[in-house]
């Protein structure tokens, strides 16, 4: 036991002061897409949907007057990245790990298809 | 049970005249399975060629399952040899095939698994235990092919020593983050006489949803079946199908598929010797140890940009490059904090004790039951897959094969840590060597392969089948877990105590995803 005690007072305190301060670690974690809604076309769109393997993506008002939307769910996704890769100039990493919502519809987002009016 | 002298080691090329002179059919062409050598035994000699197989020495049955992707079903089995692997594929026209795990004991769990997912099981009527489907599973329930004719048993010891014995059940929920898990311990109060598993709560039907998939798509699932061998898994099933289309790989890409094999072997290691802490009730090593894995995720993080690497591999190549300023700055680091507080566990007594002696596996129990990885190899088997490939980064460095002799958790334990310090040099010689990513277009052409893989738990093997537009008809998994789990049961009983249970789970380092699937 004093070997343990010893080393414990030699490492210190070594636990992170997140929330408090930002964890240096998260700049290297993967995270959910951000999405530029003037880059993003139906075609695009549809392109993500076929790609996302984890059905985080899906189209809403198909077909109707007003325009259709990309309707993406942060709760489903799974921050792999493959949107981005397949449409870099609508897609990039969005930086945000901190995903905690109250309730789940607040995880879907809208995202309005450009040329299209809602 | 039959009783086998082990003869003389052979080589593949000799294994398969002696099948062919069983009657077998050597397949060369669209039919064999690339990557290795092919035998298409008839269903009247499948059994001799069993006994054949099993009774020769350095020969291990490493996997088995069905596949009914064409108008027949058929059975294949893998056999593990130091220089690569054999299959033998046999048509099974009725509902039966012999009882294979009669002489090759290690088949008795993918007996299981194939009666519930097929349908068809060995002659002879010998109980069947349920391993992945719920009890609940129905006739819409999504299976691989027929639903068998009678649910599973669940067989297990008898459960009264002198009367005094009583079964104490644990779980499927146990502590915070511990997988789904069902543990029927049989004890008279302080001895274990009998364990059993219900591992069927976590299963998700990964090979179902891999079948007309691409390779590309299926990669996803694929590195999620077990989620702590992400790599291990991904390797396996990407070089399944790269056998299976004919791709060969850049060097640098493989050696990146290599140093990210390598970070899992570290920080699964670091996560067992956590969770040996925390078994025996040492929280200030179990913190110690814990440094040491957080430090380690946030390496693979800042190298490969996912804390358990994920998206590195795909078939055809890797998405991504180490980043190899990062690792060289952060690994001697992040090992450092491993290896100090090892040192210090194994300076502590109290520690040690409950270690040595406990959770006990022979080398003819291990050989018997076909295990692998650490478990095998801690008691003197030099069981590794990554000395069975012909070619790759593990050719050009070798990865130098830790044992230990006494079988025990201390013995894993010492493994582990060994392999730990082996994974360091290699990660260095790798890097040496370069690094690099990029795929090759997969062609869509049929075919398929076997691709394997030495995850932290022990060779993952991965069977693909293609059809001519290149979807998947048929994928099999098989991660080291399936077979460890089976050793389990047997060092549980090795005259161990209750409270000996944790010690040896978190000694064997497997998990239930991957035996579920």
């Amino acid at each position: 036991m004093p070997l343990w005690f010893a080393r414990g007072l030699r490492r210190g305190v070594v636990t992170t002061r997140y929330p408090a301060r930002p964890d240096v670690s998260a700049a290297s974690l993967p995270t959910p897409p951000a999405f530029r809604p003037g880059a993003l076309t139906r075609d695009l769109a549809g392109r993500l949907i076929v790609t996302c393997p984890s059905q985080a993506l899906r189209m809403r008002g198909e077909g109707q007057a007003g325009g259709g939307t990309l309707v993406f769910d942060a709760g489903a996704c799974t921050a792999c990245g493959r949107c981005a890769e397949v449409a870099p100039e609508a897609v990039t990493a969005s930086g945000e790990f901190e995903l905690a919502a109250t309730t789940r519809g607040a995880l879907v987002k809208e995202i309005p298809l450009a040329g299209e009016t809602r | 049970m039959t009783a086998l002298e082990p003869q003389p080691t052979g080589t593949i090329g000799q294994l398969t005249r002696q099948l062919v002179g069983l009657g077998g059919l050597r397949v060369r062409d669209g039919g064999a399975t690339k990557g290795t050598a092919t035998i298409r035994m008839q269903p009247g000699t499948l059994e001799a060629a069993t006994h054949a197989l099993a009774a020769t020495a350095g020969i291990r049955l490493a996997d088995m399952f069905a596949d009914n992707s064409t108008a027949v079903t058929t059975l294949r089995l893998v056999w593990g040899h130091e220089t690569g692997y054999l299959i033998t594929e046999t048509e099974i026209a009725g509902g039966e095939y012999p009882p294979l795990s009669d002489i090759a004991p290690a088949a008795f769990v993918e007996e299981c698994e194939i009666y519930e997912q097929f349908g068809i099981r060995p002659a002879g009527g010998k109980p069947l235990n349920r391993l992945m489907l719920p009890p609940h599973a129905g006739p819409d329930f999504p299976r691989l092919g027929h639903r068998p004719p009678q649910p599973p048993e669940e067989v297990h010891a008898p459960h009264t020593v002198g009367g005094q014995a009583f079964e104490f059940p644990f779980g499927p929920v146990r502590q915070v983050g511990a997988e789904s898990l069902y543990y029927g311990l049989v004890t008279s109060g302080e001895e274990v006489v009998d364990v059993y598993l219900f591992t069927w709560h976590k299963h998700r039907g990964v090979e179902w949803r891999l079948r007309g998939k691409t390779p590309r798509e299926a990669i996803f699932l694929v590195e999620r079946a077990e989620g702590l061998s992400a790599v291990a898994a991904g390797w396996a099933f990407a070089a399944a199908v790269e056998a299976a289309t004919g791709v060969d790989l850049a060097a640098e890409t493989s050696r990146t598929r290599a140093v990210a094999l390598e970070l899992e072997r570290l920080y699964n290691h670091a996560a067992a010797t956590a969770a040996l802490c925390q078994s025996t009730g040492l929280t200030v090593g179990q913190s110690a140890a814990e440094i040491a894995l957080e430090r380690l995720l946030r390496l693979n993080a800042a190298v490969f940009g996912h804390r358990y690497l994920f998206g590195v591999i795909e078939p055809g190549g890797a998405r991504r490059a180490p980043d190899g300023d990062a690792l060289r700055a952060g690994l001697p680091g992040a090992y450092g904090e491993l290896r100090r507080a090892a040192d210090a566990l194994l300076s502590t007594n109290s520690f040690i004790d409950r270690l040595e002696a406990t959770g006990i596996l022979t080398a003819e129990q291990a050989r018997r039951l076909g295990l692998v990885g650490p478990v095998a190899r801690a008691t003197g088997l030099p069981v590794d897959a990554r000395s069975s490939a012909p070619g790759g980064p593990y050719a050009e460095h070798p990865a130098q094969v830790v044992t230990a002799g006494a079988g025990d958790v201390l013995a894993r334990f010492r493994v582990m840590l060994g392999e730990a310090a082996e994974s360091v040099r290699l990660i260095g010689e790798f890097l040496d060597a370069g690094t690099g990513a990029g795929s090759v277009r997969l062609p869509a052409a049929g075919g398929s392969g076997l691709g394997w893989a030495e995850s932290p738990r022990g060779e993952i093997l991965a069977w693909a089948g293609l059809d001519e537009a290149g979807r998947i008809t048929r994928a099999r998994l098989r991660p080291a877990s399936v077979r460890n789990w089976r050793g389990f049961d047997d060092a549980c009983r090795s005259q161990n105590v209750f409270t000996d249970i944790p010690i040896i789970e978190a000694s064997f380092w497997l998990t239930v995803a991957g035996m579920a699937r």
